[in-house]
């Protein structure tokens, strides 16, 4: 079949292409994408808003986009399977994108960037600022002509859809990952001068502030790296201990209210992360209601004693143990009952065969349990925020190392390093432990038979465990929620709205409604940012599941470990790196909220490709052959057959993803302006100015807002029983039909 | 409104898959499936007879050769592009939509009005005789109809190609018979072409025009199911077509074609197949073998094993010294005795040389 | 590429609540929240220019200031402590202009903008000194301090708290202060024996005296104001002008060199010069001494006429060299002693 003309999609992306370099404005606009003044300010021919074609008659180095957009052209008549039709656009697309990456990074802000650009041409009066929409479009034409010409080179079965989508994932992971961390280490090496030196990264990197062992001979304290390693292999362990106990005792004493104990799992998600941290205050420091209290009944002298690795300790704990809760749960169940009988009835007592046997199979749970504690630590900035005393952490540091007096990205850059290096570290020995052994019960069939309970004082030691912190869990929460009502903690204990009110005051005016609490601003950013980001986050997550399940392609492992990679990258360190980066041509972004976004899509998309990959891999792969082979390209195909069918991983990457961009700080407190000021930064400034009640009332709202919005979500995506389960081996027949 | 066939041919030119650089899952196959033919690749599982279905079907991409379906090269085209349509082991049909929603699917897509749409795919479903069922669910079907909405909404598309991937794995053994005899009567009342893949060489012989059967990602032998069951080329034809003894023997003369052939002390004459003098093998059906008491002093002699009784007829074991013989016979004969031996002896169908 | 269509779109919906408006003008803020709030609204009902605001703690509004030079966002930046605001004038980030305003203006404000070349100007001044927990000094039984060498005694270990000076500008006024007291060696003596009564070096300058107001510890070395502003609030606190004297930062404004709005950028400094605006800080619960002599002061304030204030070098002082030479010096004799 000879198409006449031109294939339709490579039309479609070069019309595109073409409109935007004529039409659009070529640069960023100074109050960042959503600022559309361009509109009047001399568009499309000069000023702000001039458009690629217009802006390149002053900056020639324009021009030659032109030339690759419109360069597919050649390729008009030629079939698809005609070697010079994907030879073409092989050229158009990788030139382009090639030329706009170049003269984007060559001329920056202050001319040539690259002295040997200056060394050839002589310094230019010529300067650029960051790209806007017309270069945005204008590279997606490219990513599309370059996607073309492999798929009708027969990559990835020809297939267009799936080549574009992976260059349009790993053009976004590149630019939005690796691009941000690599300028960061850059930064690392950087002298104030603004010239580079390994010198100067050696003496940031080997200062006694991060490496000194003091602590250990006597001396006053340790470096920030042994500080943060150390309080995170503490959590990691008993974080893993404490969910253990309390994985046993749903599932191995008895035990009735398991419910109750999942429903918890949920808390730490949707709290803020510093909330436990405050909540420790109130309730141990130095004025705190139990110090006082023991302090009034024994007579002891108070004490700083939660401030430091103690309190930051308590809090993480509070908040992480659910979990590795979570995750074990899952890994107690799933050692095969059958395996435990079969030792009991090789007679083995109780105690060994808990010993010998359902331990030993735990032991990946326990091992990804303990890494993620370790993680989660490691990245953890609220609670040392409010509680670490002189006990210094990774996490804090960076961040005043950025925004104090101190002032300085290079350090900021260095500690994130150390940071990223421990997290990469422990995400790789995950992966290395788990990757090895298969603690999986090697039989097709369903175990039926229950689990042992276990030895009598095993359990009763269980149970008062759990017991304990379950009810100082409760406590916290309680005090979360009591502090919210407290006119001034400790100062005046009566109980008010007062708080509330502030925060979310509303009254009448002549103009009908009005927002007058002073939580609104950041209360409605947050949830439009959040709202924003939880489906592009969710989106792009499951395409890329479906590009790592569905699809088979060179690198593909390369593919799925850096996408993974994301979720090892602490949120300090994303913050720090995206200042870095995205400061500057050719990509400014800070201040706008759409650096928020990006933020969290590239935070918590692991968790879409995790939630994508675990649903997809149930589905039956000739579904989508079938949808195929019926005539469906592969975007129809992910449309109508994947997506609705994968309404929970959906529903779970968005609750997740939007819960998690509610109660996010650490890369979000880099990245907030007065005109997207968040609800976690604007609750940490509420702390800072000792305004407890006022944060804590906040926080409770958002507490609820996350509850809500869950159920919301749950409506929204919908609950129709996909279940109708299609159970392919049934051979009854019906006969006739 | 009537579903047509629309024929076209499947050509493969020296095509190779090689999976992940390394694994050679069909290497350099060439063949040629007639318009309007049903034809069969048939072989044990990892042969690379589904690899040959789906990249007929553009679901996999050939590394290396030529493919045409229709004088057309669609060596590059993705199964979208690809005028072809396949029914699946697992039938494969969306649970999410309706019986009628799952045969109209393609038809949608294709851009065809509404009111064709609507019309093609009732006659789709009447044709597989499911007329009626299109607002029920998948799931609520039985797995027959399940197949058979399959097939209706592959054949709705009117495609060059159709393609059956182990359509009948999933139905009871008797089931299978009549769904099979359905195909075969779709396929040659539309004139469809038809590309078939199986492993049961009954199901093959019985629905096919013509047989490919593969092994090791090659093909070991093409031909109708009769050439392929009376004269096959190699001992594994011989043996996963029907069951065979493979026995040694020597050519001891080659004239007009014809092979005297020497196996154990007794001469046959044979069709000599290319075979030349010397050491060679042939081939013998179990029920095309005669046992008879060690006095009837016909053909070689051996020690019978086993005698077992299965219902429709006897199965012996025989020890010779041309190795160890399997044979099957109507009625059971007193005469044998387990222990004692036998002489033995072919029909008239008799031995085949195998020339490779 | 798709979704990206998806979120452009989506993006651009969210823009039809944003108004155009031609005059702008971009303010950098290192004040408090309030008072940043405070002057951009009052700015923006006294003019009608809007003010697209972000507030900053002065190191890192210097430090994007210093980023932007190529292509400055800002028009102009007030507020924070003096230091980096000279720090900008010397390399050359901000421009000279002489507002008509100067007559009104005390003389430490007009000390502090000839220093700089006119770059930059006094707009309050505030004391350091530091505060105590009434409660939590009757409970331990503690004297109640008045003097820097008070804080030394050993029944005070472990009660007192300040910010640690490499992160704070207001903990390095304490360093620079103490070495212009007691001379350099003393100075660090001073801040060696100090060092064993800290039970914490917190990492914001003025975290010190809202842990005194909540309780958290007895004694918090800050700016007087600061201190004032937790009395304000009701907390049991009581603010102390040392008896040695003290030193004292002056907070600035300066205009932003290449602002995109510079006339803007004048009509606000002048603005911000005034003797009304200047009296409205206590609006915003700021109890620094204004630099109108005209502005009313709040009662609550300290009045620096009555502090013993040192004649402090901020030219020497606020020099990066000198700066980074005393923080390594506290970071390798201070900062590594047992406590």
């Amino acid at each position: 079949m000879l198409r006449h003309g031109l294939d339709r999609n490579v039309t479609f992306w070069l019309l595109t292409g073409l409109a935007a370099f004529v039409l659009l404005p070529w640069y960023g606009i100074e109050r960042g994408y959503l600022d559309m003044r361009w509109i009047t300010g001399g568009w499309p021919f000069r000023g702000s808003g001039a458009s690629g074609l217009f802006a390149g008659l002053e900056r020639p180095w324009l021009l030659p986009h032109l030339v690759f957009l419109l360069l597919p052209l050649a390729a008009w008549g030629r079939l698809k399977s005609d070697p010079l039709f994907s030879a073409t656009l092989l050229f158009a697309g990788a030139g382009g994108l090639i030329w706009l990456l170049l003269q984007g990074f060559a001329i920056g802000l202050n001319g040539f960037e690259w002295s040997w650009l200056e060394a050839l041409f002589g310094p230019q009066d010529i300067r650029q600022f960051g790209m806007g929409y017309g270069a945005l479009f204008t590279a997606a034409a490219f990513l599309f002509f370059l996607s073309s010409g492999l798929a009708a080179r027969g990559v990835v079965n020809g297939d267009t859809f799936v080549v574009g989508s992976i260059g349009f994932v790993i053009a976004v992971v590149g630019i939005f990952i690796f691009f941000p961390i690599m300028k960061m280490f850059i930064a690392g090496l950087q002298t104030d001068d603004g010239s580079y030196s390994l010198s100067v990264f050696i003496a940031k990197f080997a200062d006694r502030k991060i490496w000194s062992l003091a602590c250990m001979t006597g001396g006053t304290r340790c470096g920030v790296a042994w500080n943060s390693l150390f309080l995170a292999v503490m959590v990691g362990l008993f974080s893993t201990l404490l969910g253990l106990v309390f994985a046993l005792v749903v599932t191995r004493t008895g035990f009735r209210f398991g419910r109750f104990l999942r429903a918890m799992t949920l808390l730490p998600i949707i709290t803020p992360p510093f909330v436990i941290g405050l909540a420790i205050i109130l309730l141990f420091g130095l004025s705190g209601t139990v110090t006082t209290t023991i302090a009034g009944i024994t007579g002891m002298q108070p004490t700083r004693w939660v401030y430091g690795f103690t309190g930051v300790f308590i809090a993480q704990l509070l908040a992480f143990t659910p979990i590795a809760f979570l995750v074990l749960i899952g890994v107690v169940e799933g050692v095969s009952p059958s395996m435990e009988e079969a030792a009991q009835t090789l007679r083995a007592g109780r105690w060994h065969t808990f010993r010998t046997v359902s331990l030993p199979l735990m032991r990946p749970g326990l091992a990804n349990a303990f890494l993620l504690g370790f993680i989660e630590s490691m990245a953890d900035f609220g609670n040392p925020l409010v509680l670490s005393g002189n006990f210094d952490v990774l996490s804090t540091e960076i961040f005043f190392a950025i925004v104090g007096a101190q002032n300085d990205a290079g350090r900021a850059a260095v500690l994130a390093m150390v940071l990223l290096f421990f997290t990469l570290a422990a995400f790789y020995l995950q992966r290395f432990w788990l990757g090895k052994k298969s603690y999986t019960t090697l039989t097709g069939k369903g175990d039926s038979g229950h689990h042992p309970l276990l030895p009598k004082q095993l359990r009763y030691v269980l149970f008062a465990i759990a017991g304990v912190w379950t009810v100082f869990t409760l406590v916290v929460y309680f005090i979360i929620i009591y502090g919210s009502f407290v006119e001034v903690w400790g100062l005046k204990n009566n109980l008010t709205f007062n708080h509330y009110v502030r925060a979310f005051g509303l009254s009448w005016n002549e103009f009908g409604l009005h927002f007058s609490g002073a939580a609104w601003d950041s209360f409605w950013t947050t949830l439009q940012i959040s709202a924003i980001s939880a489906p592009l986050t969710a989106a792009i997550g499951l395409l890329t599941a479906y590009l790592l399940v569905r699809q088979s392609f060179a690198g593909k492992q390369a593919f799925e470990f850096t996408t993974m990679l994301s979720f090892a990258v602490p949120g300090t360190v994303i913050g720090v790196s995206y200042i870095v980066a995205f400061n500057v041509p050719p990509i400014e972004l800070t201040g706008t909220g759409l650096i928020l976004i990006l933020s969290f899509i590239f935070r918590n998309m692991p968790v879409g490709v995790r939630a994508g990959v675990a649903s997809m891999s149930q589905l039956d792969k000739s579904l989508d052959e079938a949808s195929l082979t019926l005539g469906a390209n592969s975007w129809q195909t992910f449309r109508k057959i994947i997506l609705p069918l994968l309404r929970p991983a959906i529903l779970a990457a968005l609750v997740y993803s939007f819960v998690r961009a509610m109660t996010a700080i650490s890369a979000v407190i880099f990245l907030v302006s007065a005109r997207y000021d968040m609800a976690t930064s604007y609750i940490i400034g509420r702390v800072e100015n000792n305004d407890y009640g006022l944060a804590i009332a906040y926080s409770t709202v958002l507490i609820f807002v996350m509850f809500a919005a869950i159920g919301l979500f749950q409506l929204l995506v919908g609950r129709r029983q996909l279940g109708r389960r299609f159970d392919q081996s049934r051979t009854n027949w019906e006969a006739g039909g | 409104m009537k579903i047509k066939g629309n024929a076209a041919s499947v050509e493969f030119e020296h095509v190779t898959k090689v999976y992940g650089g390394m694994v050679k899952a069909v290497d350099d196959v060439s063949f040629a499936v007639a318009a309007g033919t049903l034809v069969t690749l048939l072989g044990p599982s990892g042969c690379g007879k589904t690899t040959t279905l789906r990249m007929i079907a553009g679901l996999e991409m050939a590394t290396a050769g030529r493919i045409v379906i229709g004088g057309r090269d669609v060596t590059k085209l993705p199964a979208t592009d690809r005028d072809v349509s396949m029914v699946f082991q697992s039938y494969a049909l969306f649970p999410h939509m309706s019986v009628q929603e799952n045969v109209s699917y393609g038809l949608k897509l294709s851009g065809h009005s509404k009111d064709e749409v609507r019309e093609r795919t009732e006659a789709g479903l009447a044709l597989v005789g499911l007329k009626g069922y299109g607002s029920r669910s998948p799931s609520e079907l039985s797995g027959g109809q399940q197949q058979r909405v399959a097939v209706a909404r592959a054949l709705v598309l009117e495609p060059e190609v159709l393609l059956f991937d182990e359509p009948l794995s999933n139905l009871d053994a008797k089931l299978r018979r009549q769904v099979r005899e359905e195909i075969r009567e779709i396929q040659t009342s539309l004139g469809l072409t038809v590309v078939y893949v199986t492993h049961d060489q009954e199901e093959a012989l019985a629905v096919s025009d013509r047989i490919i059967v593969m092994n090791n990602a090659v093909i070991a032998q093409m031909g109708t199911p009769r050439q392929l069951y009376e004269a096959p080329d190699t001992a594994f034809v011989a043996d996963f077509i029907g069951e065979a003894n493979i026995l040694p023997c020597v050519v001891e003369d080659v004239t007009d074609g014809r092979a005297q052939v020497r196996i154990d002390g007794m001469t046959v004459t044979l069709a000599a197949r290319g075979v030349g003098k010397g050491p060679a093998r042939l081939a013998v059906r179990p029920n095309r073998i005669l046992l008879a008491p060690a006095a009837a002093k016909s053909g070689f002699t051996g020690t019978l094993r086993k005698a077992t009784y299965v219902g429709s007829h006897w199965e012996y074991s025989v020890e010779s010294a041309a190795g160890n013989i399997f044979a099957k016979a109507l009625d059971g004969d007193d005469r044998l005795t387990v222990g004692g031996p036998v002489a033995i002896g072919f029909t008239a169908e008799g031995p085949v040389l195998l020339p490779q | 590429m798709k979704l990206k269509l998806a979120t452009m779109a989506l993006l651009g919906s969210m823009l039809m609540t944003t108004p155009a408006i031609a005059d702008d003008l971009t303010l950098y803020c290192s004040a408090d929240e309030e008072w940043c709030q405070l002057m951009a609204r009052g700015f923006e009902e006294a003019t009608g220019i809007n003010v697209d605001m972000t507030r900053k703690s002065s190191g890192e509004t210097f430090a994007q200031v210093k980023a932007e030079a190529a292509n400055p966002k800002g028009d102009i930046w007030w507020g924070g402590t003096g230091d980096p605001h000279l720090q900008a004038a010397e390399e050359g980030l901000s421009e000279a202009y002489e507002s008509p305003m100067r007559g009104e203006l005390q003389p430490w404000s007009i000390k502090q903008s000839e220093a700089s070349g006119n770059k930059t100007i006094g707009i309050y001044s505030g004391a350091l000194g530091f505060g105590y927990n009434e409660d939590l000094l009757k409970q331990n039984n503690l004297p109640a301090p008045a003097c820097w060498a008070d804080l030394l005694k050993p029944e005070f270990k472990g009660h007192i708290q300040i910010a640690n000076p490499n992160s704070s500008g207001t903990a390095y006024t304490t360093l620079a202060t103490m070495v212009q007291l007691f001379g350099e060696d003393g100075g660090f003596d001073y801040m060696k024996k100090l060092h064993v009564n800290v039970n914490q070096y917190t990492k914001s300058g003025s975290a010190p005296i809202k842990a005194a107001a909540k309780g958290e510890t007895t004694v918090g070395i800050v700016f007087m104001h600061d201190a004032v502003a937790q009395t304000a609030q009701g907390f049991p606190i009581k603010t102390v002008a040392p008896c040695e004297g003290t030193g004292y930062e002056i907070g600035s404004m300066s205009i932003i060199k290449g602002a995109r709005n510079p006339e803007n950028a004048k009509k606000f400094y002048d603005w911000a010069l005034s003797a009304d605006v200047q009296s409205r800080a206590v609006e915003a619960k700021s109890y620094q001494v204004p630099s109108n002599k005209n502005a009313k002061i709040s009662p609550l304030s300290p009045d620096l006429s009555a502090i013993k204030l040192i004649d402090y070098d901020f030219a020497k002082f606020g020099s990066s060299e000198e700066r980074k030479r005393l923080l390594k010096k506290w970071d390798d004799d201070v900062s590594t002693l047992p406590q």
